[in-house]
């Protein structure tokens, strides 16, 4: 596993001196650092990222590079494997920072770590761009220099919510009678997923009949799902990252578990459709973007334009949907590119870190612009259904481009 | 103590003393290393000196990060709206407070630890060698996944200690400091300790439990007041942790079993069991060896440290000092009479 990301980010990144070293000979280089999961149980994801950063370094030296004043700077990341730790997390940053002199930092993978990582880029001064880490916990300890380009987590499944509820009219019920089944694992991310839910929900007066905590290693949830049986809810609600989403669509199939509607995230990092086929099907899935939204931005062009370019510099990604893990790391990378150029400088950190707050621009992943507090308040998310192994925008209503199919086959 | 020795002990407390300045690059690893020694003493005092190999050693030093931070908050605000989630406010403490906090927490850490090690130990101490082992594995592993589920705790989400306010360069000297400090205490400590009657008893319930109790010795008493001491200093160790790391969480950071609570029992075991010295080599070797591979040999780290355990207990059974003490036994006061003088004689 570890080998084979070796590998295939080498052949990017050769790739990438290849493309880079005609056109940009007289480019300087803006060196980043990220330390990002290539190991252990957010590895899936840590590679859709690495992907995600690599790719928009590669676009952007072909469209010339950053442009401070008169000269261009091309992008360089250091890398190192958090083994999805973070105590190991926090180490590599400070690393990062001492050792490698690293200025500008790029985001890790997944809430739990960037928690852990943005209190060292914090101390440090160091702005920190990141795209993986949606929990509304990182943005309310005051960080002037963390930056989150993606929608927080508590959002994520709220359209489920409501189309629950709006499901529950249509046939002649009350919002109020709709059972909520929740099961999440036990991290930041999730929790505040779970936070959203619930608080919708309670909302509609909607009851919670399973709140459970999937078990660490995320591999099996029998237990849960043979309650879920048992109590018969009107909405399923599962969260755990690419490794959470992949037990639940294979155990639901497994176990039989028949419930009208069934809402997770991670779908498409976890290739749901590519891994199970029939057994994902009507599946409703979170995502931050989708290939098929009309955003886009003069690097990437449109979104549709972006996820036909990363398929093929990324072959592997040709049978399956582009996860948004990778087009928000892409995007993340642009709001640097974007900040550098306002900024006028390289070298004036503070100035860089005052440029990336006053971010304002629109991209092929959706409109960027940061609260006081650093996250990305101009960008909805959207929820998908796998209808027929296609993922297709149900809601919110603005953005859907398919009718809801219910109940779940 | 001879002057050649007194020398030593100078220069390498000088050393100490010198490190975040001669590498001010590497001051958090070096923190780190300080705190690799502390849990590598501590797990020899009952691995090594008394014969209860523990795997839960873990348990101390995640309960020393949720004891301190637990009293650093809620000196000043109330705990389950530091650790929502959701919050919007945002906490801030001056530096007044913080050290305040960092001072009180780690000493109650270390006297919660010590006490639920008293608490606990007579339920353990009825197990001998694997079982007491697993058993304890088991202890840490269930508080984990307790902790984790405790939302007054943070859950699974963890807990944020606040942020120093002040120099950073600042701030990684105090924790380096600490951990320094902490560990010089506690070799002085063992050094004095092990030479008393106490030492020397439970050195007698590791090399036969039943014959120590025959003479007389209230073995459980003696395996009570160790544990107790190890804990309490894994316990301030993991408090002061907490400060250092900011954020941690329970299953990967605090009690993580699988990590520093395997990395004490092969600093040890490298370094050589029940010596004073041989854990803080093991501790320094193990830590270089780590740094090392997981910058040098990404992807394959792990397959190295495998290979480093293997290597260990196939080659160097009784640790590196065991090595030395049976090549160079005069070096460790043991006067072997050489063959040709036996002939001679």
């Amino acid at each position: 596993m570890t080998l084979r990301i070796g590998l295939m980010s080498f052949t990017a990144a050769a790739a990438l001196a290849l493309a880079g070293a005609a056109a940009a000979e007289e480019c300087g280089t803006i060196t980043l650092g990220a330390a990002i999961s290539l190991t252990g149980k957010y590895a899936t994801n840590g590679y859709h990222t690495q992907n995600g950063y690599e790719f928009a370094i590669r676009k952007i030296a072909e469209a010339g590079g950053v442009k401070v004043g008169d000269k261009c700077y091309n992008f360089k990341v250091i890398y190192y494997d958090d083994e999805s730790k973070g105590d190991r997390g926090a180490t590599l940053a400070e690393r990062l920072i001492n050792q490698d002199g690293v200025q500008y930092m790029l985001g890790p993978y997944s809430s739990g770590l960037t928690a852990a990582i943005a209190p060292v880029t914090e101390k440090y001064k160091i702005p920190m761009v990141e795209a993986e880490g949606a929990s509304r916990s990182l943005f309310n300890k005051g960080y002037r220099y963390l930056f989150a380009v993606l929608s927080t987590s508590e959002q994520y499944l709220a359209s489920a919510v409501d189309l629950a509820a709006l499901m529950a009219e249509k046939s002649g019920k009350s919002p109020s009678d709709v059972k909520v089944a929740v099961a999440v694992e036990n991290d930041p991310f999730s929790l505040d997923v779970r936070a959203g839910v619930i608080e919708d929900a309670e909302g509609y007066g909607m009851q919670i009949v399973v709140d459970e905590k999937l078990p660490r290693d995320l591999s099996d949830m029998t237990a849960i799902l043979t309650k879920v049986k048992l109590v018969r809810p009107d909405l399923l609600v599962v969260s755990g990252h690419s490794k959470g989403a992949a037990t639940a669509v294979r155990q639901i199939a497994e176990q039989g578990v028949s419930v009208p509607m069934i809402a997770m995230t991670h779908c498409e990092a976890a290739d749901i459709v590519g891994n199970f086929g029939e057994a994902a099907e009507g599946i409703l899935c979170s995502t931050q973007w989708a290939e098929t939204l009309k955003y886009e931005d003069p690097i990437f062009g449109s979104a549709a334009n972006y996820n036909e370019e990363f398929k093929a510099a990324f072959p592997e990604y040709a049978d399956r949907a582009v996860p948004y893990q990778a087009a928000q790391a892409s995007a993340a990378v642009l709001v640097y590119k974007d900040a550098f150029e306002r900024a006028g400088t390289v070298d004036d950190r503070e100035a860089v870190r005052d440029a990336i707050a006053a971010t304002d621009m629109m991209t092929f992943y959706g409109p960027i612009k940061f609260d006081e507090t650093g996250k990305n308040i101009a960008k909805p998310m959207v929820l998908r259904q796998i209808q027929n192994g296609q993922y297709n925008v149900v809601a919110p209503p603005e953005f859907a481009s398919h009718e809801l199919i219910w109940p779940r086959p | 103590m001879s002057m050649r020795k007194l020398a030593l002990y100078g220069a390498l407390l000088l050393l100490t003393v010198a490190a975040p300045f001669l590498f001010p690059a590497y001051q958090t690893q070096l923190a780190t290393l300080w705190l690799m020694i502390i849990v590598a003493l501590t797990w020899d005092m009952t691995g090594g000196q008394m014969g209860y190999n523990s795997l839960g050693n873990i348990f101390f030093y995640g309960t020393g990060m949720y004891v301190g931070a637990v009293i650093t908050i809620t000196l000043y605000f109330p705990l389950a709206e530091y650790t929502d989630a959701s919050r919007s406010e945002t906490f801030t403490f001056t530096p007044e407070m913080y050290f305040t906090g960092m001072v009180l927490g780690t000493l109650g850490a270390g006297l919660f630890c010590a006490l639920s090690a008293y608490a606990i130990g007579p339920l353990f101490f009825g197990l001998r060698g694997p079982y007491f082992a697993i058993g304890t594995l088991g202890l840490a592993i269930a508080a984990g996944e307790i902790v984790s589920n405790i939302d007054i705790l943070g859950g699974g989400q963890g807990i944020s200690m606040p942020v120093y306010g002040g120099d950073f360069e600042v701030f990684k000297k105090i924790i380096y400091y600490v951990f320094a400090a902490m560990g010089v205490v506690l070799i002085v400590f063992l050094s004095w300790f092990y030479q008393t009657r106490f030492g020397k008893a439970i050195n007698a319930i590791r090399d036969d439990e039943e014959k120590a109790e025959a003479m007389g010795i209230h073995t459980l008493r003696y395996k009570l007041v160790t544990w107790a001491i190890s804990a309490f200093f894994v316990g301030m160790a993991g408090s002061i942790s907490a400060f250092q790391l900011i954020h941690f969480e329970p299953l990967e950071t605090a009690y993580q079993t699988i990590n520093l609570g395997i990395f004490m029992v092969v600093c040890v075991l490298l370094g050589g069991k029940g010596t004073l010295w041989g854990p803080v080599i093991g501790a320094i070797l193990f830590h270089v060896f780590k740094e090392v591979t997981w910058n040098y040999l990404l992807g394959w780290q792990w397959v190295a440290l495998g290979a480093l355990i293997v290597v260990i207990v196939v080659f160097f059974q009784d640790g590196l000092m065991g090595w030395l003490r049976h090549r160079k036994p005069e070096w460790f006061g043991i006067r072997v009479e050489s063959r040709e003088a036996r002939a001679s004689a």
